[in-house]
């Protein structure tokens, strides 16, 4: 299986509190892999190092071209409808209309929140709104898909069609990187590692 | 860049502008309070004031509630662009983070909201220059309403660029506060430019040729292609500046 995401000995530091040492990460096409840790042990940093929205101060990263990426915090446009993110964000990706008309009806459907695609994000419940976080990080296929904190505000029943939808995705060869304080479905992971020190263990 | 996701940025910012009521509400009123504030407040007492940007030494005499009308319109406009530029570049900045992370890129975004900024400030220059023209009657209404734009392109991009410098909103507020106060707020009332010292400390700020450029279309038969020229000078100078510093501060390292 080939490598869609590698981090080679990463260091961060802010000011004096060195976050990463050294720290190397490789994920390979198709699996699952975990990163759990306290508060205040890195995992954000190695997140925003690993998507690109920080530069390390020393080492590097080589992710796949079509990465998915879903924020904890919900990163949405309060005043936009939900069909006007996937217009905005399927312009993003540089998909067709045809490609992201069917990405779309595919996602509303199967995370069931099609009869919100007129309503605007500040209308929506926090679960319906992480839904759309979530589906606007599926949206072109990614290649590798990074997750922080992927479930928080999902009721029962999306709980369980994230985690089947995540068996679907690396069965077509997408790798996923869950980022989270604690794991539940820790058997369906191939790794799950612990950052510590500035390191994963 | 791809023309075409500069169109959907364009869109979606516009639409989320409109969708503010209360601060289209605001844009309409705020305006019509500083010319009532005016009608109620000033006199018709002639004054004696000079064109400072002309060339030859030109003195004319103007009602000071002529003078005061034409003022607060430039100052007005002044204000409401560059808070709102301000506001378009930080609201919801870590979703624009989000569209760069997903292929957009910083610049392309950008001109999207620039261009959005652009449609507001023509409606808000109609707007100001027609209750301006309804209050006092100007002698050139078209390019009075030009050199209103042009104090809100010079000011937008202003506000563009603060806000691409400045992380915090309270910082930026304070920033626009600082200069815009200073210059279309108070050191370019052509009254008290007229009696200033140092005046040319004055004429190398950002609103004295949008503001030389309203004086001239209101007053006067001279051309105010000349100050309006300079005018956008200032504004693509602030624009390339943002630019720069937005593309700097918001692109990914991927």
């Amino acid at each position: 299986m080939g490598l869609v995401l590698r981090a080679e000995n990463l260091y961060k530091s802010f000011g004096k509190k060195k976050v990463l040492r050294g720290l190397s990460l490789q994920v390979e096409a198709g699996t699952l892999c975990g990163i759990v840790g306290e508060n205040g042990s890195g995992k954000s940093t190695l997140l925003k190092i690993l998507v690109g929205e920080w530069r390390p101060q020393q080492g590097l990263v080589r992710a796949a071209d079509r990465l998915g990426y879903c924020p904890q915090r919900v990163a949405l446009f309060p005043q936009l409808t939900v069909e006007e993110h996937f217009r905005y964000f399927g312009a993003a990706y540089r998909m067709s209309v045809a490609e992201r008309d069917q990405r779309q009806a595919h996602l509303l459907e199967y995370f069931n929140f099609g009869k919100y695609l007129k309503d605007r994000v500040a209308h929506l419940s926090g679960g319906t709104a992480q839904k759309l976080n979530l589906s606007l990080a599926l949206l072109h296929r990614p290649e590798v898909l990074v997750l922080d904190e992927p479930y928080s505000g999902f009721d029962w029943d999306t709980h369980q069609r994230f985690w089947a939808y995540v068996s679907q995705l690396r069965e077509v060869g997408c790798a996923i990187l869950v980022v989270s304080h604690f794991i539940t479905e820790k058997h369906l992971f191939d790794r799950i590692y612990e950052l510590k020190n500035g390191q994963l263990q | 860049m791809n023309w075409n996701r500069v169109g959907i940025g364009f869109a979606m910012t516009l639409r989320m502008l409109l969708r503010r009521q209360i601060v289209l509400l605001l844009l309409a009123v705020i305006p019509a309070v500083f010319l009532g504030i005016v009608k109620i407040t000033s006199t018709d007492r002639p004054l004696p004031f000079r064109l400072a940007s002309l060339t030859e030494e030109t003195f004319i005499t103007i009602p000071e509630a002529g003078i005061n009308f034409v003022f607060f319109a430039v100052a007005s406009v002044g204000f409401l662009l560059s808070f709102l530029a301000l506001n378009i570049i930080q609201k919801d900045k870590h979703v624009t983070r989000r569209l760069i992370l997903c292929g957009y890129s910083p610049n392309e975004l950008l001109i999207a909201k620039l261009a959005a900024l652009l449609v507001i400030m023509v409606l808000i220059a109609l707007y100001v220059g027609l209750l301006t023209d309804q209050l006092y009657e100007v002698r050139h209404p078209a390019q009075f309403v030009l050199s209103l734009m042009s104090i809100g392109l010079v000011y937008g991009c202003y506000g563009l660029l603060v806000g691409s410098l400045i992380r915090g909103e309270l910082e930026g507020i304070l920033l626009i506060v600082l200069l815009v106060n200073i210059d279309v707020g108070w050191l370019q009332n052509p009254l008290f430019y007229e009696g200033a010292q140092n005046q040319v400390l004055i004429r190398y700020l950002p609103g004295y040729f949008p503001s030389q450029a309203s004086v001239i279309s209101a007053f006067t038969d001279y051309s105010s292609q000349t100050a309006l020229g300079t005018s956008c000078l200032f504004g693509v100078g602030f624009l390339l500046l943002s630019l720069f510093i937005y593309y700097r501060t918001m692109k990914i390292h991927r």
